[in-house]
């Protein structure tokens, strides 16, 4: 194969398009759709609809553990912490280096993704919590999910895309055990009531952070550091 | 093409074969240094000390309390499981995930035989790791002196508990080589341990034993036991799970040798093979708990039951003097024998010499179920015998101190206050319950004179019955006004008029107006 039947096109003159579209827009739609592909996200949206079907079945048929608030809030919590691993390794990227070093859109493509995908989580579950009382209603799983989704992406920046899921299923058995204990930390948000702006600010900060390490920073790449997805 | 006949046939060297093939154990040392789950370890052991060990040290300083949360209700299974279930399909999935799939196929040894040592890794890491976690902690309460002997059984538990999480991870990784594998383990390994809560919390018999979250039965917090003090952790039911969390593990790893590509014909059909034995175990395990029953040890599953395991444990008590009554304690009681004696002594003094006075006091073992309390509440404190002994059954009772779920400490005065008011209703024989009018007349007497004013009364007989509801009234009407004649006489007369009225005190043949 050799360069030689390829030609230059002249300055000013937009390169050819398959479709005859004008150039910017498609060119953007795709490079968006290609980039949501290599983050798996078709397949992320798949599984997220299956939390929220798992959601609503909790609610509708009552499954809970019985006991305190830790055991009442187990089910719900683990369904919410499962959707922000979720969303925490749709960060993960194939291409490493060559994308970097060619995707000044990067930073944009990752927070946009990032914010949609915990959006569409978020509609998701609450359309599954429609089936039952969730407790907290949905401005304390709003506070959950958002917060867990930050502890995920920060995760994602620490350990890996691929390994952004410990973090907020950790986060899980944190709150379960600051339930049983009746701890009230705000950073512990479960714990706290829906209207507590403590908590809301807390799981902000949170997945603000999350958002920046992201975009700016991306996840940490395997093979460029060592980790336990090298 | 002369040349391919002139060359010499050259015949392969036959390799030595061992027991275990060296090449199995060099894939081995491979797969033990390239495994994801070191990296996993340190989160793990924040979450065990977070979840399992922090908790435990509000608890009494008796091992079936401090291991009731994070053995009996699985706590430790629970920090260890869902993230080794995420590793392991993690690793499962790593050739498929990389695209290697087929060329580790085309290798000379068998796909699942590879596999295998990748879980097998997988697996020694985290049940390495889970046996370290528990030995420390196991160490630092030896370190604080917790009485009492492990129950090793629950630990060995816990150890096949992991090694069934990371073989059903390990699964997940093989059939779906997808960067979600991981997450969707640890996911599907937190759900499992959420519906074994769900159904193990409530079910007191039946299948649902098999659960490792369910503690009832076998190693109940409330009423409180005394497995490993005075009997041995009975290891039936946690053999019985044994069998099931194996059979399990057996099912899964069993299940990643099935495709076509794991290996030969006789290969996948031994794997199908141990998928088989592997639910027949599972099957047997809950066949066992289904049959078992609940005895004043523990659970007891008559196919696994070891007679050898119903003798009591040898000890050498360790006693005290309380108002000259030599009372004595079991050794993993020691620390609270001061308590003991000091709540005692000014009770013991007022019923000096007087009939079915004790003359000792030891410690009986507390059960889980008291054949001999016709289904009520068993008796905290008895008093019988020729000789009278005082038999008090300490492992029912919250001790001084920590005290695990309860709302604050349990202070030595209120302990003390409640000690005396099981001594007085043991004294004047109303068991568990208050007594007639004449009774309960005698022990607010008995009471008040050991320090116990009457307004305290009410609310002390409400705590010490544990009977939930709104604040009892004030120690007002005919009985606290018998009781107040009753403590005002001089002691040598209300020991004269007790003497002489004992008997039918304890009958119940005595009515309030024949009190002085």
């Amino acid at each position: 194969m050799t360069t030689a039947g390829l030609r230059r096109p002249a300055p000013g003159v937009p390169p050819p398009t398959t479709d005859g579209l004008p150039r910017f827009a498609p060119s953007g739609l795709r490079l968006v759709r290609l980039y949501l592909i290599s983050r798996r996200v078709p397949l992320a949206l798949g599984l997220l609809i299956g939390l929220g079907a798992l959601l609503w079945a909790a609610l509708h048929w009552h499954w809970a553990v019985v006991g305190g608030a830790a055991a009442r809030q187990f089910i719900p919590l683990t369904i919410e912490s499962g959707t922000a691993a979720v969303i925490a390794v749709t960060t993960h990227g194939p291409f490493g280096e060559p994308e970097r070093a060619a995707g000044r859109w990067l930073p944009w493509l990752r927070l946009g993704e990032a914010v949609a995908i915990t959006a569409a989580a978020f509609g998701l579950l609450t359309a599954g919590a429609t089936a039952g009382v969730l407790a907290g209603g949905s401005l304390a799983m709003l506070r959950n999910v958002g917060g867990m989704v930050g502890i995920g992406l920060l995760s994602a920046g620490v350990l890996g895309g691929a390994f952004g899921w410990p973090g907020p299923l950790a986060y899980l058995l944190i709150a379960e055990g600051a339930l049983a204990h009746r701890s009230t930390t705000p950073w512990i948000w479960p714990t706290r009531l829906p209207h507590d702006r403590g908590g809301a600010i807390c799981a902000g900060l949170v997945i603000l952070a999350g958002l920046m390490l992201i975009a700016v920073r991306g996840p940490r790449e395997s093979g460029r550091e060592s980790g336990p997805s090298t | 093409m002369t040349a391919a006949t002139a060359t010499p046939v050259r015949h392969r060297t036959p390799r030595t074969v061992g027991v275990v093939p060296l090449g199995f154990v060099r894939l081995m040392r491979m797969e033990l240094r390239r495994n994801a789950m070191p990296w996993v370890l340190p989160l793990i052991a924040a979450l065990f000390w977070f979840d399992s060990y922090r908790p435990s040290v509000g608890a009494s300083p008796l091992y079936g309390l401090r291991t009731f949360w994070n053995l009996g209700q699985g706590h430790t299974i629970l920090d260890f499981g869902p993230f080794v279930a995420g590793v392991a399909a993690w690793m499962g999935s790593r050739d498929g995930r990389r695209g290697l799939a087929d060329l580790v196929t085309a290798t000379a040894r068998p796909r699942w035989a590879g596999q295998l040592a990748t879980w097998a890794a997988t697996a020694i890491w985290a049940v390495a790791a889970y046996l370290v976690f528990v030995g420390v902690m196991f160490a630092m309460y030896a370190r604080q002196g917790v009485g009492g002997s492990p129950p090793w059984w629950y630990v060995a538990d816990g150890a096949v508990g992991v090694a069934a999480f990371s073989a059903f991870g390990f699964a997940i990784g093989v059939y779906w080589p997808s960067r979600f594998a991981a997450p969707l383990a640890t996911f599907g390994g937190f759900l499992a341990m959420a519906m074994s809560s769900q159904t193990g919390f409530g079910a007191a018999d039946g299948w649902a034993l098999i659960l490792p979250t369910n503690s009832n039965g076998s190693f109940n917090g409330n009423p409180q036991a005394d497995s490993g003090i005075f009997y041995h952790w009975l290891p039936d039911l946690p053999i019985a799970r044994i069998v099931f969390l194996g059979g399990i593990a057996l099912f899964m790893l069993g299940l990643t040798g099935l495709p076509a590509r794991a290996g030969g014909p006789w290969l996948r059909r031994v794997a199908a093979l141990l998928a088989v034995a592997g639910v027949a175990l599972a099957g047997t395990g809950v066949r066992l708990a289904a049959g078992a029953r609940v005895a004043a040890h523990g659970v007891i599953i008559s196919a696994l039951h070891d007679a050898a395991d119903d003798a009591p444990l040898a000890y050498t008590p360790v006693c005290g003097p309380a108002a000259g009554v030599t009372v004595c304690l079991n050794p993993a009681y020691r620390r609270w024998l001061p308590d003991v004696t000091g709540a005692l002594a000014p009770v013991l003094a007022e019923v000096a010499g007087l009939p079915g006075a004790p003359a000792r006091a030891i410690q009986v073992p507390a059960a889980y179920i008291d054949p001999g309390s016709g289904g009520g509440p068993p008796q905290k404190i008895t008093l019988g015998g020729q000789p009278p002994v005082l038999r008090l059954s300490l492992g029912q009772l919250d001790m001084p101190g920590p005290c695990g779920f309860c709302d604050r400490q349990v202070g030595a005065a209120g302990f003390a206050n409640q000690l005396r008011l099981l001594f007085a209703r043991a004294f004047v024989a109303t068991g568990s319950g208050l007594g007639n009018p004449a009774q309960q007349a005698v022990q607010a007497a008995l009471l008040q004179d050991a320090g116990i004013p009457f307004a305290a009364q009410p609310r002390l007989a409400q705590l010490a019955g544990n009977i939930p509801g709104p604040k009892p009234g004030p120690a007002t009407g005919p009985v606290y006004a018998a009781a107040g004649r009753l403590a005002t006489l001089p002691a040598a007369a209300r020991h004269a008029w007790l003497a002489a009225h004992l008997a039918a005190l304890r009958t119940g043949r005595l009515p309030l107006r024949e009190l002085p």
